[in-house]
């Protein structure tokens, strides 16, 4: 190839090539202006040659620009600008008249130094490529990660909740078979106490009955012979019969004590599971306490002393079974927290105002809650018990109890001071729905079955 | 720091490190003039680094603290890449100093630190080339990231090469508390290139 062809090639190639090209001078003026530049700019070679650059495009970022430019000029190196950084320096329209997508046309530009024979850079071209294409993509895939991640944030969160519910599903199983257990129990003793207190009563008559007959005895004994006499006395004395006599008396008052004791124990028991009255009623709650007090009472008597203080609010609708197994971990949990010695304060109250709410505190002067751990003690498998101790469950379980009741339940503390736990239940029953409270935690009973079905499946099980 | 002469000759070596001195002050030179500011610089320093000590090195070369990195190859006389890695003290300053108005957005100050590493790796690279006698063509620089750790700015696992030869210089611009430290990695089998571009500038004197 000859020089003229080699040199018309080239020249070709730069006027026709789809990217844009253009050089200026030292004082920038415009030296080269290819057809790209001319077609999208609307300016032809004939207008802006020799033109300064900022004056033909006055919207161009002057200052920097020409810092730039000059920054070619002096060093002699390359410069670069990209569409991620800079979108586009010439405000030009995108070549997507019919599909769209983006404002203007997205452009990495390139400046290169042009030197001359001396090696003095003489002129800065600059080149112009369309990235338009590759912006739109980017920003699609961008979109699609940002989508995805969102996906698997919710999945992730979703998982939680399940593993929360599983648990506490597991959990509350177990509270319920140890209740029926429990209660199963109490009816088999039911029926010996009840025979054994029958024949406790008949036993009382018929030693009333027996004292009356040594009585008329004693009083014959006199109309014995004197042998006789001394031999009865002598008996008499050996098994010190007056002692045995008094003894009998207190011996069966104490068993019809103990009798007592175990059916307010029985009852408790039932009262506190009410396996056989599982619905919902209005409940007297500062019954709940007390019968939930006795069942946990051997945890608790050795340590605290317990302070009620009651002012009789009215009977909220709740599932009674339910309120008495909050009750009873906030008092085991009271009676963890109190260590050795201390004091637990019950006390009941209602809230003036609509809808109409009653409450019960659980209150103990133990060794207080942190302010980090406030915000998790309801999340499933939070704990700050020793390992074997605490499920983690009971808080997070309590939680779900009272949000299906329409309830809350809160929580004061400080480190040091105790804390108090307060169950809020409106007097008359309202319909829950089943979504997640705002900022409440990830629980049980709230992931629906929709949200189950999506999960397994997105879990490939 | 002359584990360099199994791959360079001693005399290779020796004109490297001239010949980036003079290449380095040079371009400080330059920038100086462009940013009027007074640029303070390192002397060069050359290695020949395995690939898994480069985070180790990058971060003896600027310590502890967070960063900002880019990328830069060159191509030409013999090919490589640059990393500039940057403390950049105060970005609004620097940001006068390249021309622009006003705070910076995100994406102008990435776009600064694009411009800052480009015009330090061309001014350097282009002023050992220019002795050499080498015509160098740079890519686009890409950024690695801001608000990095030293260690982190490459990851060993992720590097093409086993072994590099790095040349290593520091910028100082007082006034804008702007360090920057430029890190030229070529890769083992470029060095040939490079040898050969020294002895024939050996020869030349």
């Amino acid at each position: 190839m000859d020089e003229t062809t080699h040199l018309r090639l080239l020249g070709f190639i730069v006027e026709r090539l789809e990217v844009g090209i253009l050089a200026v001078d030292r004082q920038c003026r415009i030296v080269l202006w290819n057809r790209f530049m001319e077609t999208h700019s609307g300016r032809l070679l004939d207008a802006v040659q020799g033109q300064n650059l900022f004056d033909c495009f006055p919207e161009l970022p002057a200052s920097w620009l020409k810092r730039k430019i000059d920054s070619v000029f002096v060093l002699g190196n390359y410069a670069f600008t990209s569409w991620e950084q800079r979108p586009f320096l010439f405000r030009f329209k995108h070549n997507r008249p019919i599909t769209g997508g983006v404002d203007e046309m997205r452009q990495n530009c390139t400046f290169l130094p042009l030197r001359d024979a001396s090696g003095e850079v003489k002129m800065v071209v600059l080149t112009l490529a369309d990235y338009t294409d590759t912006a739109l993509i980017q920003r699609r895939l961008q979109a699609a990660i940002l989508e995805s991640e969102t996906e698997r944030r919710k999945q992730r969160a979703l998982l939680r909740r399940l593993q929360g519910a599983k648990a506490q599903l597991f959990q509350s199983e177990k509270l319920a078979s140890i209740g029926q257990l429990a209660a199963g129990v109490a009816h088999e003793i039911n029926n010996p106490v009840g025979f054994v207190t029958a024949n406790l009563g008949s036993m009382e008559r018929y030693l009333g009955d027996l004292t009356q007959l040594i009585g008329a005895y004693d009083a014959a004994a006199t109309a014995l012979p004197a042998a006789q006499a001394a031999a009865v006395q002598q008996i008499r004395q050996k098994l010190d019969y007056e002692f045995i006599r008094e003894d009998l008396t207190a011996l069966i008052k104490e068993s019809r004590e103990g009798l007592d004791h175990i059916r307010r124990i029985i009852l408790d028991l039932k009262d506190f599971t009410r396996v056989d009255q599982d619905g919902w009623q209005a409940a007297d709650l500062e019954k709940s306490c007390d019968s939930t007090l006795n069942v946990v009472w051997n945890e608790l008597k050795y340590k605290a002393q317990i302070v009620k203080e009651y002012t009789h609010p009215p009977h909220p609708e709740c599932i009674p079974g339910q309120i008495n197994q909050v009750l009873m971990n906030l008092l085991v949990n009271a009676g963890h927290a109190i260590g050795d010695q201390g004091t637990i304060t019950l006390r009941t109250g209602a809230q003036a105002g609509e809808p109409r709410e009653v409450w019960v505190e659980v209150q103990d002067s133990g060794h207080g809650i942190a302010a980090g751990d406030l915000k998790r003690i309801f999340d499933p498998f939070f704990t700050t018990k020793a390992v074997g101790q605490g499920t983690g469950l009971g808080l997070s379980v309590s939680y779900s109890i009272m949000r299906r009741h329409g309830g809350r339940i809160e929580v004061r503390s400080e480190p040091g001071q105790g804390a108090c736990f307060r169950l809020v239940l409106p007097v008359q029953r309202t319909e829950i729905s089943d979504q997640s409270p705002p900022d409440g935690p990830d629980l049980a009973g709230e992931v629906s079955a929709e949200e189950l079905l999506a999960l397994e499946e997105t879990d490939g099980r | 720091m002359n584990a360099s002469a199994n791959v360079l000759s001693g005399d290779q070596t020796d004109a490297l490190q001239e010949i980036a001195n003079i290449g380095m002050g040079q371009a400080g030179d330059s920038i100086a003039r462009i940013w009027q500011q007074f640029v303070e610089l390192s002397v060069p320093r050359i290695a020949i680094v395995e690939a898994d000590r480069i985070p180790a090195l990058i971060h003896h070369f600027v310590g502890d603290g967070l960063v900002s990195a880019v990328r830069q190859a060159f191509h030409g006389g013999f090919r490589g890449e640059v990393l500039v890695v940057l403390n950049t003290g105060n970005r609004h300053e620097l940001g006068a100093l390249m021309g622009y108005d006003g705070p910076l957005e995100p994406h102008e100050e990435e776009e600064m630190l694009l411009d800052v590493a480009n015009v330090l790796a061309g001014a350097c690279i282009g002023g050992i080339a220019r002795q050499l006698g080498a015509d160098m063509g740079f890519s686009a620089p890409s950024l690695i990231g801001t608000d990095l750790d030293a260690h982190s700015v490459v990851r060993p696992d992720e590097l093409s090469v086993a072994t590099a030869l790095c040349v290593e210089v520091c910028f100082n611009v007082k006034i804008h508390q702007l360090s920057a430290h430029l890190i030229a990695l070529l890769p083992r089998e470029e060095v040939a290139a490079l040898g050969e571009l020294l002895d024939r500038f050996l020869c030349t004197l």
